[in-house]
């Protein structure tokens, strides 16, 4: 199969994962608004964390499959890899921009602060900038060979800093503890909240999945076109 | 020595005698120190905040950013005439080149801080001697994160048309575990404090260092193909 | 010596086989092969972009080709068209400091080489106050520090008065006595064609047949060679 001819073919298959994500979402949206129960202490605030806690998970599985595609790139030099690795670290962006949003818009009502350095937050906060480097560089370099390579250096050098960013937060908190924060993702919620926030979360999984290949087949689809326009010339 | 070190060791020297005989980054990275260090010194209520509060931040924010404006020197001095390939026609490990680069970005970082740190004590009027020796060693096992990631980092900064862009916008997330480790210790330690009470941070920035020499050493050989 | 790789002779400096380099989409090099013996002097050929610069690169061992393989026996010692040298140290400090590199300590050596290039006089000047010339003859001298089995020069004429490029053709012709294997990448087959002992021409990253010039004028070869491609 062709380059041109598999970038179709995902972006079908991709586009149809979107369209199931995005009526699962509308689903989300009426079962959290209309039919789970309103939180007695945050009031309907609280209803965006079926937004926010989904966005950080799917944030978080974006960062990690691109340092391990990152890995594998690295391993197998297949220019595939590369182009997955970097869906990945776009949809990722994406996802951490919706977190990152939403988060403050929820915490005013409730902490009457819109930003709050905890270590969730702030590992998010870092993680987009570190998507944002990685678009960046990616973009000011031409070959796709070294785009790859140093793509892919980046991507493994943020898998292993993220965990140091989450563990300086702690301690920072540690010494300097902040207000009490209601920690909305602990176990304790009623069942049908935390049912509704796991067929959230399943549904924004599909939305990365969906996201990303179609990401992918538009990468694909330009390293052909790159390809055509080359041989033409 | 084995090859490696003695190739890195020659990297290094040559690093050195280089910049020694021009001193343009050098200079450079001691003003920026000077300013920094004064406008932060400026930049606050001095009814409300005394100098001793913010000292710590503004030591810290002076080292990095004098230390980001040295690193790009490293690898622009091999691209003026191509000296690097130059080096790769040698059976010089790759490895080496890290590790030469490593050492004279340290050597360079490491006397700017040098310089700086008698400065910042004139300005803000610290009591740096209380820990002298533990405030030292943090700021050597800081500067060795700094400088790791940073040789990496500029290394892949230098083959784009923008360095001095790609570099801070690379390199600062990496550098906000030892640098807020770099900083707490330094508070803690000019208020008197032992060292044995601040293990998490010191063990935050040891794990560190570890983890990212490592990963630099590792992937250099990555950065350096074309 | 021959385009195509067979069985390769004790005196082989220098094999490629099958080579292909790719940049930004574009095929460099499209399956480049070629042998070299000892005491060879192949002059390549062909128009700009063509990729014998590229090539020479991949045959020095500072890029890996796509596909297809380099095998090297001895050293080598490369003169490009930047110097590869420290601008702020001096000729004797660079060269000083490439000997180290190749473990080389002998102070000696370094004079020598020097000496060889006719830089003796300019050895403790910053090589960055040096016209081109002698640039050139410094990284010459970087080049043949380690006394390489292979050099290879990319447009070693370039940019040098008339003066510099008889000095420079001298030197090469040196070489050749000498029995160095080189491959020589220019277009001033004039100056060069009596220092090579073969010819061949690179365009749109294939090579072409290489010819000997042994009896030969060399500008007949390079018609033959300009016609062979059309």
């Amino acid at each position: 199969m062709t380059l041109r001819e598999r970038g179709d073919r995902i972006a079908r298959v991709g586009a149809v994962v979107t369209a199931a994500a995005l009526l699962g979402l509308v689903g989300v949206y009426v079962r959290a608004l209309v039919y789970t129960p309103v939180e007695a202490a945050q009031g309907a605030a609280q209803k965006i964390f079926y937004v926010h806690v989904p966005s950080a998970w799917a944030c978080l599985m974006a960062f990690v499959v691109t340092g391990l595609l990152s890995i594998l790139y690295l391993w197998l030099k297949d220019r595939r890899i590369d182009l997955a690795a970097a869906a990945s670290a776009e949809v990722g962006l994406a996802f951490a921009t919706i977190m990152l949003t939403t988060g403050p818009i929820w915490g005013k009502p409730i902490w009457g602060t819109w930003w709050t350095w905890d270590a969730r937050l702030t590992s998010t906060l870092f993680l987009f900038l570190l998507f944002v480097g990685y678009i960046v560089l990616r973009g000011v370099l031409t070959d796709p060979g070294v785009r790859g390579r140093f793509s892919a250096v980046i991507g493994i050098m943020a898998l292993f800093l993220v965990p140091f960013i989450h563990l300086t937060v702690y301690l920072f908190r540690t010494l300097h503890p902040a207000p009490i924060i209601l920690k909305p993702s602990r176990p304790s919620l009623p069942g049908d909240m935390l049912a509704t926030l796991l067929l959230s979360v399943g549904v924004f999984t599909v939305l990365y999945l969906g996201f990303v290949m179609l990401r992918y087949a538009l990468g694909l689809l330009r390293e052909a076109r790159e390809e055509e326009l080359a041989d033409a010339s | 020595m084995g090859p490696t070190l003695r190739a890195a060791w020659h990297i290094a020297l040559k690093d050195v005698a280089i910049e020694w005989r021009t001193k343009t980054a050098f200079a450079s990275g001691l003003v920026f120190a000077v300013l920094v260090l004064a406008v932060l010194f400026f930049s606050r209520d001095p009814t409300t905040v005394s100098s001793t509060d913010i000292a710590p931040g503004a030591l810290w924010v002076t080292f990095t950013f004098a230390a980001m404006l040295g690193l790009n020197r490293a690898f622009l001095i091999e691209r003026e005439q191509r000296a690097l390939d130059g080096i790769l026609l040698t059976p010089t490990p790759p490895v080496a080149i890290f590790w030469g680069k490593f050492a004279a970005n340290l050597a360079f970082v490491g006397t700017i801080e040098a310089i700086s740190l008698p400065l910042f004590v004139l300005f803000y009027d610290v009591p740096i001697w209380v820990r002298f020796g533990e405030l030292v060693l943090v700021i050597a096992m800081a500067t060795i994160a700094f400088v790791a990631v940073g040789t990496l980092l500029s290394a892949m900064a230098v083959r784009t048309r923008y360095a001095e862009l790609m570099l801070p916008l690379l390199l600062l997330p990496f550098l906000v575990p030892p640098l807020v480790g770099g900083v707490q210790l330094t508070a803690r330690l000019l208020e008197g404090r032992p060292l044995s009470d601040l293990s998490g941070w010191l063990k935050l920035i040891a794990g560190f260092d570890v983890a990212f020499v490592t990963l630099a050493a590792l992937l250099f050989q990555v950065v350096l193909d074309e | 010596m021959n385009g195509a790789v067979t069985a390769a002779a004790a005196d082989t400096v220098l094999s490629a086989s099958g080579v292909t380099r790719r940049f930004a989409y574009r095929t460099v090099l499209a399956g480049v092969s070629l042998s070299l013996r000892r005491g060879e002097v192949l002059l390549l050929v062909g128009p700009n972009g063509a990729g014998k610069t590229t090539l020479l690169r991949v045959l020095a061992g500072l890029l890996r080709p796509a596909k297809g393989h380099v095998e090297r026996r001895g050293a080598i010692g490369m003169v490009a068209h930047d110097a590869m040298l420290y601008p702020a140290l001096t000729a004797r400090e660079n060269l000083r400091f490439f000997a180290r590199l190749h473990g080389i300590a002998d102070r000696e050596r370094v004079a020598a080489a020097l000496e060889h290039v006719g830089l003796s006089r300019r050895a403790d000047d910053r090589v960055g106050t040096f016209s081109r010339g002698m640039l050139q003859r410094v990284a010459i001298a970087r080049a043949l520090i380690h006394e390489p089995d292979l050099l290879l020069f990319d447009e070693p004429l370039s940019g040098l008065d008339a003066a510099a490029s008889r000095t420079l053709v001298e030197l090469l012709a040196g070489f050749r006595e000498r029995g160095t294997a080189m491959i020589i990448v220019s277009h001033e087959m004039e100056r060069l064609g009596r220092v090579a002992t073969h010819m061949a021409r690179l365009a749109a990253g294939r090579l072409g047949p290489v010819e000997s010039l042994a009896g030969r004028d060399p500008a007949a070869v390079f018609a033959e060679l300009m016609r062979e491609d059309a």
